[in-house]
């Protein structure tokens, strides 16, 4: 294996953040989340996946698409400027392969989000494996590992004194190239692993349109999209015109597009005002039917990256592994 | 975004109002022309497809082309205020500039129904994305069997196209029945909901293909009546619609099962979207 002192690990770090936006696992006052650092030292090492994934950085919350100045007659629109270069470090897995959804929509099914793909091209993916597997973290029922290094351009492992390292892509090797590396007999100690449940195969989840279940499960939905928001693959966003502060004689504006849920009210509606999911029931199943029919079909791969964060996030305890687990139960 | 030109198809081309005419109670017929410039033209497209139209500081919203490339370059565009981009549309004057983003979505399958007798079902501001239709069939009236137009709203001053029916109704072997839900004193023809006109104009399915649009409702009801009248899942047509945002497949808006109302659609046959269609009710 290859591997890379702590201390040099460090520098490197910190020559990284001098010349961009440098993201990595912060301590916040309510969890670590990751976070611009200027300095290794302020990287947060010893958690768990952080409270949030890293989509935020991809695909903001909210974001101008466009900006539209009215002189009188005339409009003139101004699309907004390419990414600054940025790299996300202590990426997890989950997180990594929640990118990789994301672009499956957005970057490889036709027309390319120009927004996005300026994003991705100018964000370098340094993972770092999970120790083990937290509390409601799943990713082996997705395919995954709480060490797994598909989807980063770098992929480091802790262990202590020295990462062990490894680079994924050509991105990668040249990123590395230059740096103080050892090659050290033996192999990366792979992470712990729990035993989780089963989740049902798509076909199941298709199968399960008609189930009385997810009415009583509406029933307890709020509808609150907390599930949507802390979800690393969930990128449904809503559109609107909001207007900005303008000199005398002009009106100008901005488009901004915002994250958006299926599970909100009034987001299916058509245009006469009718709402063909108006229960919270058929909303909640449209979201995990997304995740693992409907994705799946439009974009290639399921939309579930197993980090468990909608587990932790809900406030009346839904919970995707419960619904899938008792979907499965009836399957068989 | 981007295509395989490099354009944006989330960048609105710009536009100027070049008519705002009243069809109906709080309905305008909007004429909209592309400004010459830098901007590429708006593409041929075909009946079926939609476009964004913006108000500018105010918002985006999809709207049945209905016009064809045919009858020449203006869109136009069928907008029945409702909502706040609706009005803002309702409130441009001639000669106003606004955004367009299309075409989009697919297209009826205008070739396979050659030769086939074509029954257009339209409710309410539901008509306007089957104009294109009607007068593609009226254009090139030969390739046609039998039109039968049966077109419905709540009253008659929400009924839409009404300047066209004379011709529509002159044109060979074409019929047009309407309905109105609550008639007023001027009113000579059917009283009662579509699927009552449906009822009593009792269409044969043999060679034909029914096209319908309107309120999810009306859809639903219509298309379990014709299925009894015996037309099949593969002649029965659709055009649906959502609250969409992107209308290119990213922003998750208008999914219907597993499929798009944005690329899949907006136009389906029963054959595809048959079980989806109670849970859009």
């Amino acid at each position: 294996m290859k591997t890379l002192s702590r201390e040099n690990l460090n520098l490197w770090l910190d020559g990284l953040a001098a010349q961009q936006s440098l993201i990595a696992p912060h301590l916040e006052a309510q969890g670590v989340f990751y976070r611009p650092v200027q300095r290794a030292q302020e990287i947060a090492w010893e958690a768990d996946r952080p409270a949030l994934s890293a989509k935020e950085f991809l695909f903001p919350p909210s974001e101008r698409l466009l900006k539209v100045e009215k002189r009188g007659p005339d409009i003139r629109l101004e699309v907004s400027p390419s990414a600054a270069p940025q790299a996300i470090f202590g990426l997890r897995p989950c997180d990594a392969r929640g990118i990789r959804v994301m672009d499956a929509a957005f970057l490889e099914t036709p027309p390319i989000d120009s927004q996005y793909a300026s994003r991705r091209e100018n964000t370098l993916l340094l993972g770092l494996a999970c120790r083990s597997m937290g509390a409601s973290c799943f990713c082996t029922i997705m395919g995954l590992a709480p060490d797994d290094p598909r989807d980063m351009d770098v992929m480091f492992t802790d262990r202590g004194p020295t990462l062990a390292v490894q680079a994924l892509t050509p991105r990668g090797e040249a990123l590395l190239a230059g740096l103080p590396i050892v090659e050290e007999p033996g192999e990366v100690e792979p992470a712990s692993r729990r035993e989780v449940g089963g989740l049902p195969t798509a076909e199941a989840w298709k199968e399960s349109f008609g189930d009385a279940r997810w009415a009583k499960h509406g029933e307890r939905c709020l509808s609150c999209r907390l599930c949507a928001y802390v979800c690393p693959t969930c990128r449904c966003y809503d559109v609107r015109d909001e207007a900005l502060p303008s000199p005398p004689g002009e009106a100008h504006f901005e488009r901004l597009r915002a994250w958006d849920s299926c599970t909100r009210e009034g987001y299916r509606l058509t245009a006469g005002g009718h709402n063909p999911r108006a229960a919270a029931g058929s909303r909640l199943r449209n979201r995990l039917l997304c995740k693992f029919v409907y994705y799946p079909h439009q974009y290639g791969p399921a939309a579930c990256t197993g980090c468990g964060r909608c587990l932790d996030a809900c406030p009346v305890n839904l919970d995707l592994l419960e619904i899938g687990g008792a979907l499965q139960e009836a399957a068989q | 975004m981007s295509t395989a030109d490099g354009a944006d198809p989330m960048y609105p081309l710009l536009g100027r109002l070049v008519s705002s005419r009243d069809m109906g109670r709080e309905i305008k017929l909007l004429g909209v022309k592309l400004l010459n410039g830098t901007q590429p033209p708006f593409p041929a497209y075909a009946p079926g497809q939609f476009a964004f139209l913006s108000a500018f500081g105010i918002g985006e919203a999809p709207f049945g082309l209905a016009s064809t490339t045919e009858r020449g370059e203006v869109l136009e565009f069928a907008v029945q205020r409702l909502g706040s981009v609706t009005t803002g549309l309702h409130e441009l004057a001639e000669g106003d500039a606004l955004g367009v983003r299309g075409p989009l979505g697919n297209t009826f399958p205008m070739e396979a129904f050659q030769h086939k007798n074509l029954l257009v079902l339209g409710g309410g501001i539901g008509g306007a994305p089957l104009r294109p239709v009607i007068h593609s069939v009226l254009d090139h009236r030969q390739d046609y069997g039998q039109l039968t137009i049966l077109w419905a709203a709540r009253h008659p001053s929400l009924l839409i196209f009404r300047d066209e029916y004379e011709s529509w109704r002159a044109a060979p072997h074409t019929e047009l029945h309407l309905t109105v839900d609550e008639a007023d004193a001027a009113w000579d023809h059917h009283v009662g909901l579509m699927t009552d006109l449906v009822r009593q104009v009792a269409p044969s399915a043999a060679n034909t293909v029914a096209i319908t649009c309107g309120p999810p409702i009306m859809i639903y009801h219509v298309d379990k009546l014709l299925s009894e009248l015996g037309f099949a899942p593969e002649q029965r047509y659709v055009t649906l619609e959502a609250r969409m945002h992107c209308g290119l497949g990213k922003c998750g808006r208008c999914n219907m099962g597993e499929l798009l109302v944005c690329r899949d659609g907006p136009v389906f046959s029963m054959a595809q979207v048959g079980n989806f269609l109670e849970s859009y009710l």
